[in-house]
C-alpha cells in the first residue's frame, strides 16, 4: 500500500494527534484479519504513513484508517506475504497460559479463520472485521458507503459463510 | 407483516436499539424469526470468538517508529514489544491502571508501600468495544519491565514445583473425554516499575476528548512496582491443538507505591473521566478494598456467574458458544484457574476435587 519512500512529501500536521487516538483501533482491525500482533502493527504503520501524506479530512480519519487497515491486512493475507513463523511465535506459550481468551482460539483454528476470511468477498470481509472491531452499524455503513440496513445483511452473510468454512474444515479433519 | 430481513435479525443480536419497534415486536412473537435470530446469534458468537485477538498496543513505541519513518530516518526500528505485550496479558494487566484505582493501604515493605494485593477476583463485564477503549498503563507514564515473561515446559510435576515453589495440582477424577497425562509448564515471576507522568496523563486525557486536570502535588514522577507470578500449569492436550483441560496456579498480582498515598492516585485517575462509564462504575463498586482483582470480561464472548470452590468465592466463565468454561478463584494470595473445552459443571467438579502436592 505504501510505495513511495517515507519522508517525501508533506506530512500532515495532525498526524500525531490522529495516531494517538486511532492507533489501537487500527492495530485491532488488522490483528483480527491477520491473527498476529506484530504483523498488525506493521500494517498500521503502512496505513498511517499513507494517511500522513493524504488530505483525508480529519473528521473522516477514523473511518478511513479502519477501512484502510482492513484492506491492507486482507491484501497481506491474499498476497501470501505472511510469515507463518510470526504467527507461531505469537502463539508461543499462550496455549498453556491461564489466559482464558487466548485459549479459545488455537493456532490451527486461527489459520483456518485466516484462510476463510481470505475467501470471502472483499466487502463482506471488511464489513465483518469492522463490526467485530467495535464499529457501530452506522460507522461501518459510513465507512463503506452502505445503508445501515444493509450492513446487517452483509455481516450476516459473512458470518454464515465463515462459519460454514470453519465447520467444513473441522468436519473434514 | 412480512418477516424482517436476515440483516435486521443480525442487528438485533448486537445493536437492537437500531431495529424498528415493529420489527422487534414481530420477532418476539414469531417462531420463524426467533429461530433465525438464534442462528444469527450462534454464528456471530462463533465468528466473534474466532476473530478475537488481544491486540493491546504500545502507542508511544508505535508513534516513535512512525515519526522516524516519516522523517526518513533510515533503519528506524522500534523493537517489537511482544514480551511487554505479554506482560499486559489479562492476568497481569489487570493490576496496572486498575491497581491504582482500587488499591488500599497494607503492610509497608522497605521503601515501598503495598497498595494492592489480590485476595479475590470479580468480573467487570462490558462490551468488547468498551474494553478496547481501556487505557494502557503507559498512557499515564513509563513502564519498565524488570522481570520479563518467561513461560517454558518442564519435565514433570516435581520440576514445576521446584521452579516455582508452588504446590502442583492433582486432579482426582478427569472429566469424560479428557485422557492421558498432563504436560507441565512454568511461568517465571513478572514484574515492572511504572513511573507516573503528568504530561502523558494530560496527553491521554486530551486524546480521549476530556479536559486535562493538573495532578495533585507529588504524583508526577512517583513510582509503582507491579508484580505477578511465578506460576505453573498442568495441561491435558491428548494430541489436540486445544488443551481439553488446564489447571493453573500463579502468585496473584500485587502493587506497591513509592510513597504517594493511594487515594491521591485513585481520585486523580477517576477525575480524568476517561474510562468508559460502565467500566468505571463497576470498578467504583469495589474500589475501596485494595484486594479485588478485576477480571475484564467481554459481554459478547463470555458469561460469568458466581460459585464457590471449597468455601472460597469463585467466578465461573463460560463462552457464549458453549465451547469452553473456566473457573477462577484466589486463596492465600494465589490465583487458581481450571479451564477447558468443558462445561461449567465439569470445570467446577474438577476444581472442587483438586488435591495439591506439596
Amino acid at each position: 500500500m505504501v510505495s513511495s519512500p517515507p519522508g517525501q512529501g508533506t506530512v500532515r500536521t495532525d498526524l500525531e494527534q490522529v495516531f494517538r487516538t486511532a492507533y489501537p483501533r487500527v492495530v485491532a482491525v488488522a490483528a483480527r484479519v491477520l491473527g498476529a500482533r506484530d504483523e498488525a502493527e506493521d500494517v498500521a504503520q503502512e496505513v498511517f504513513l499513507t494517511f500522513g501524506r493524504s488530505k483525508v479530512p480529519a473528521g473522516e480519519a477514523q473511518a478511513w484508517l479502519s477501512v484502510a487497515a482492513a484492506h491492507t491486512a486482507l491484501n497481506h493475507l491474499r498476497s501470501g506475504r505472511r510469515r507463518a513463523s510470526r504467527e507461531e511465535a505469537a502463539d508461543d506459550g499462550q496455549a498453556v497460559s491461564p489466559d482464558i481468551a487466548d485459549a479459545v482460539v488455537t493456532r490451527d483454528e486461527r489459520r483456518r479463520v485466516r484462510v476463510a476470511l481470505a475467501r470471502l468477498p472483499r466487502r463482506q470481509a471488511v464489513a465483518l472485521v469492522l463490526r467485530h472491531s467495535g464499529l457501530s452499524y452506522a460507522e461501518v455503513a459510513a465507512a463503506l458507503d452502505l445503508s445501515p440496513g444493509s450492513v446487517g445483511t452483509i455481516v450476516r452473510r459473512a458470518e454464515s459463510a465463515l462459519r460454514k468454512e470453519l465447520n467444513d474444515h473441522a468436519s473434514s479433519d | 407483516m412480512r418477516h424482517p430481513t436476515d440483516g435486521t435479525l443480525r442487528r438485533l443480536v448486537d445493536e437492537p436499539a437500531g431495529v424498528a419497534d415493529a420489527d422487534r415486536e414481530h420477532v418476539a412473537g414469531c417462531p420463524v424469526c426467533l429461530a433465525g435470530l438464534a442462528s444469527a446469534q450462534e454464528d456471530a458468537a462463533a465468528v466473534g470468538a474466532a476473530l478475537s485477538f488481544d491486540s493491546t498496543v504500545d502507542v508511544d513505541a508505535g508513534w516513535r517508529r512512525l515519526a522516524g519513518a516519516a522523517e526518513g530516518r533510515p533503519g528506524t526500528v522500534v523493537p517489537r514489544r511482544r514480551r511487554l505485550a505479554l506482560l499486559r496479558s489479562p492476568l497481569v494487566a489487570a493490576v496496572s491502571v486498575v491497581a491504582l484505582l482500587i488499591g488500599g493501604s497494607a503492610a509497608a515493605a522497605a521503601d515501598w508501600l503495598q497498595i494492592f494485593r489480590t485476595e479475590q477476583i470479580a468480573p467487570v463485564v462490558a462490551p468488547e468495544s468498551e474494553l478496547v477503549k481501556l487505557p494502557e498503563l503507559d498512557a499515564f507514564g513509563q513502564v519498565q519491565v524488570t522481570e520479563e515473561v518467561d513461560i517454558r515446559q518442564v519435565a514433570d510435576a516435581g520440576a514445576a514445583a521446584k521452579a516455582t515453589g508452588l504446590s502442583v495440582p492433582r486432579v482426582s477424577r478427569l472429566p469424560k473425554g479428557v485422557t492421558g497425562d498432563p504436560t507441565y509448564h512454568v511461568l517465571g515471576r513478572v514484574s515492572g516499575v511504572f513511573t507516573f507522568s503528568a504530561a502523558k496523563a494530560a496527553q491521554t486525557t486530551k486524546a480521549a476528548g476530556q479536559t486535562p486536570v493538573p495532578p495533585p502535588p507529588g504524583l508526577d514522577g512517583s513510582q509503582f512496582q507491579l508484580s505477578a507470578g511465578p506460576g505453573l500449569a498442568a495441561a491435558w492436550t491428548a494430541g489436540r491443538p486445544v488443551p481439553a483441560l488446564v489447571v493453573a496456579r500463579a502468585v496473584a498480582p500485587t502493587a506497591a507505591s513509592s510513597g504517594v498515598p493511594f487515594e491521591t492516585a485513585r481520585d486523580y485517575l477517576l477525575s480524568l473521566r476517561i474510562l468508559p462509564e460502565n467500566v468505571a462504575s463497576q470498578l467504583r463498586a469495589f474500589s475501596s478494598d485494595g484486594m479485588t482483582l478485576p477480571l475484564f470480561t467481554s459481554v459478547e464472548q463470555l458469561a460469568s456467574t458466581a460459585a464457590d470452590v471449597g468455601g472460597v468465592p469463585a467466578t465461573v466463565l463460560t463462552s457464549r458458544d458453549g465451547a469452553m468454561a473456566a473457573v477462577v478463584w484466589v486463596i492465600d494470595g494465589n490465583i487458581t484457574v481450571v479451564a477447558g473445552s468443558l462445561d461449567a459443571d465439569e470445570v467446577l467438579s474438577v476444581a472442587r476435587e483438586l488435591r495439591w502436592d506439596r
